[in-house]
């Protein structure tokens, strides 16, 4: 049995009802599922990281566009105009 | 007039000329709209006034580029400025997109005509576009059964007239999925050929703007527009070769053509077999040869993919916790306010790709999951790298069976294993693509896949052409 309440808390979801015991259920299977891969042998293997073709490069130091105020806030109206405004965190 | 049968190179040459203005190809859309939209439900967000008035806009404007006049729909997780963009999520509802996403910009550029957003699987996670947070979208061919997923918006439209061409996104399969279960042709580019910058992220190592089309030239010329490096996406690749349509009616004599051994170990619907077997006669016919290869690993794709995509996705959806943008749930305090917002926000599907990937990068299992699935990965590669020592393109279904009923799949692991041919080309990275390839028993839409080399969706188009012009 996963403990799915560990996972649940570390991406901050908090399933119940039906919706618990089905993908309890599933996570199951599906992690069973998962161990077909145990017959692979991968000794000496370097875990694939990077795709082909790709560089690894820096971007000048350079101004650029960026979003505006004006557009953040037509999805989210900031605080003094410069912040988000969240729940307090310290002393909590 | 009736876009129906126009390919992009015939619209575009009318609407240059002046033949048809932009406004009459709009309008003619609309129709299919009205006619269809309906029944199918291909689109999320589609405002009729609003093509009307683009296309007044660009009937003003010079009379050039490669799409100009062409209606193209966009899957709904690419921003476009100003719009919705929801990735068919309930967390996105109402969340306007501050910028437009690079491959939208470059069709923008080139003087498409944007009929709207379309409908698919919650955040792409899914093969049948049931997984939308908002409505099922119904397949054109026949509306019983699904469009496949998660770009099924974007395949029915294109399916059903409502577009002539149209944008999605593939991490595992989901544009090839649903152009074979929809009839119609769709394009995975290698990873890196084109920007992912404002395509919302499932997976960032394997997600993949590419086209849907009627035709194999279309989708090229698809290619040709939204290919190329951008400074946003640091995973997008600098190349020079991005002539993706002049090999497209040369002749493929001599092209070596690599049937996978292992695609026999898994279950194929047998018309869908008799279809591979035509596919390779006709491919023979036209001067190719046919080889063997083998990707011994073929059947550890699937677990290694459900690994890694859901790993990735677990971090990439992290962002969404109702402080800056989308829904927003309030609790007690922030962490209440995180988990009501994400457990309200997201679907079913979306919570358990979450979860495993949460499990998968846990301390205590992370070796023995993400990276034990990540050197698979690696095998799986270099078993494609040593087919491609054989042959020049690799041919198998795109998927083992046609489209099946809405509702018919509950299972989640069962759900996965349509994407058993798609997701190990995913993986590797390569370019693909499904063409139509005939119809089963109940007259429902068999696709093909054809897999290039890494960056060779030049040849692989040359092919595809080559094919798709036999099948006809």
């Amino acid at each position: 049995m996963i403990d799915i309440e560990k996972y649940e808390k570390l991406a901050a979801l908090n399933l119940s009802g039906e919706e618990k015991i089905r993908i309890s259920k599933d996570l199951e299977k599906i992690i069973n599922y998962f161990e077909m891969l145990k017959e692979v042998n991968t000794d000496e293997i370097e875990p694939y990281v990077y795709t082909k073709g790709a560089k690894l490069f820096l971007r000048r130091d350079e101004l650029g566009k960026t979003l505006s105020k004006k557009d953040l806030e037509r999805n989210r109206k900031l605080f003094n105009g410069k912040f988000y405004k969240v729940k307090k965190i310290i002393g909590d | 007039m009736e876009i129906k049968n126009f390919t992009i190179e015939d619209l575009t040459r009318l609407t240059k000329n002046g033949k048809v203005s932009v406004k009459e190809i709009a309008e003619s859309v609309i129709k299919e709209i009205e006619k269809n939209e309906d029944t199918i439900h291909a689109f999320i967000s589609i405002d009729k006034e609003k093509i009307l008035k683009n296309a007044e806009e660009l009937d003003k404007k010079e009379k050039k580029g490669k799409l100009y006049g062409v209606p193209v729909a966009i899957k709904d997780n690419m921003n476009l400025a100003d719009t919705e963009t929801t990735a068919g999520s309930k967390i996105l509802k109402g969340y306007i997109s501050p910028y437009t996403a690079t491959a939208v910009e470059k069709i923008i550029n080139e003087g498409a005509l944007i009929v709207g957003k379309t409908n698919m699987d919650e955040f792409a996670m899914g093969s049948s576009t049931e997984n939308s947070a908002f409505f099922k979208t119904r397949n054109p061919v026949n509306p019983e059964y699904v469009p496949g997923g998660s770009s099924g918006g974007s395949a029915a439209a294109v399916s059903a007239n409502e577009a002539i061409t149209a944008l999605g996104s593939d991490t595992g399969g989901s544009i090839r999925e649903p152009a074979a279960f929809c009839g119609v042709v769709g394009l995975k580019p290698t990873y890196g050929r084109v920007s992912r910058y404002g395509l919302i992220a499932f997976a960032s190592s394997l997600d993949q703007i590419g086209p849907f089309a009627k035709n194999v030239k279309d989708a090229a010329i698809m290619l040709e527009v939204i290919s190329g490096f951008d400074w946003h996406d640091e995973t997008s690749v600098n190349r020079e070769d991005i002539d993706f349509t002049s090999l497209i009616g040369e002749e493929i004599k001599g092209k070596k053509i690599g049937l996978i051994r292992e695609v026999s170990d898994f279950q194929i619907q047998k018309e869908v077999k008799s279809s591979l077997e035509k596919t390779a006669n006709l491919l023979q016919k036209s001067g190719a040869e046919i080889v063997d290869v083998s990707i011994p690993h073929l059947k550890y794709a699937l677990p290694a993919y459900y690994i890694i995509a859901p790993s990735e996705a677990s971090a990439n959806l992290a962002r969404f916790d109702g402080v800056r943008y989308g829904l927003f749930s309030e609790g007690k305090n922030l962490r209440e306010t995180y988990e009501k917002t994400r457990t309200e926000g997201f679907g079913t599907e979306v919570k358990r790709r979450i979860l495993i990937g949460t499990f998968a990068l846990s301390a205590g299992y992370y070796d023995a999951y993400y990276l034990k699935a990540s050197k698979v990965r690696r095998l799986i590669e270099k078993d494609f790298e040593k087919a491609f020592e054989k042959a020049d393109v690799l041919l198998t279904p795109t998927t083992s069976k046609t489209a099946f009923k809405i509702g018919e799949i509950t299972d989640p692991l069962e759900m996965y294993m349509n994407d058993i041919f798609t997701i190990p080309v995913s993986l590797a990275g390569l370019p693909a693509i499904s063409i139509p390839a005939g119809k089963d028993e109940k007259g429902l839409p068999i696709g093909m896949q054809l897999i290039g080399k890494w960056f060779a969706e030049k040849e692989l188009l040359q092919i595809a052409y080559a094919l798709e012009k036999g099948l006809k």
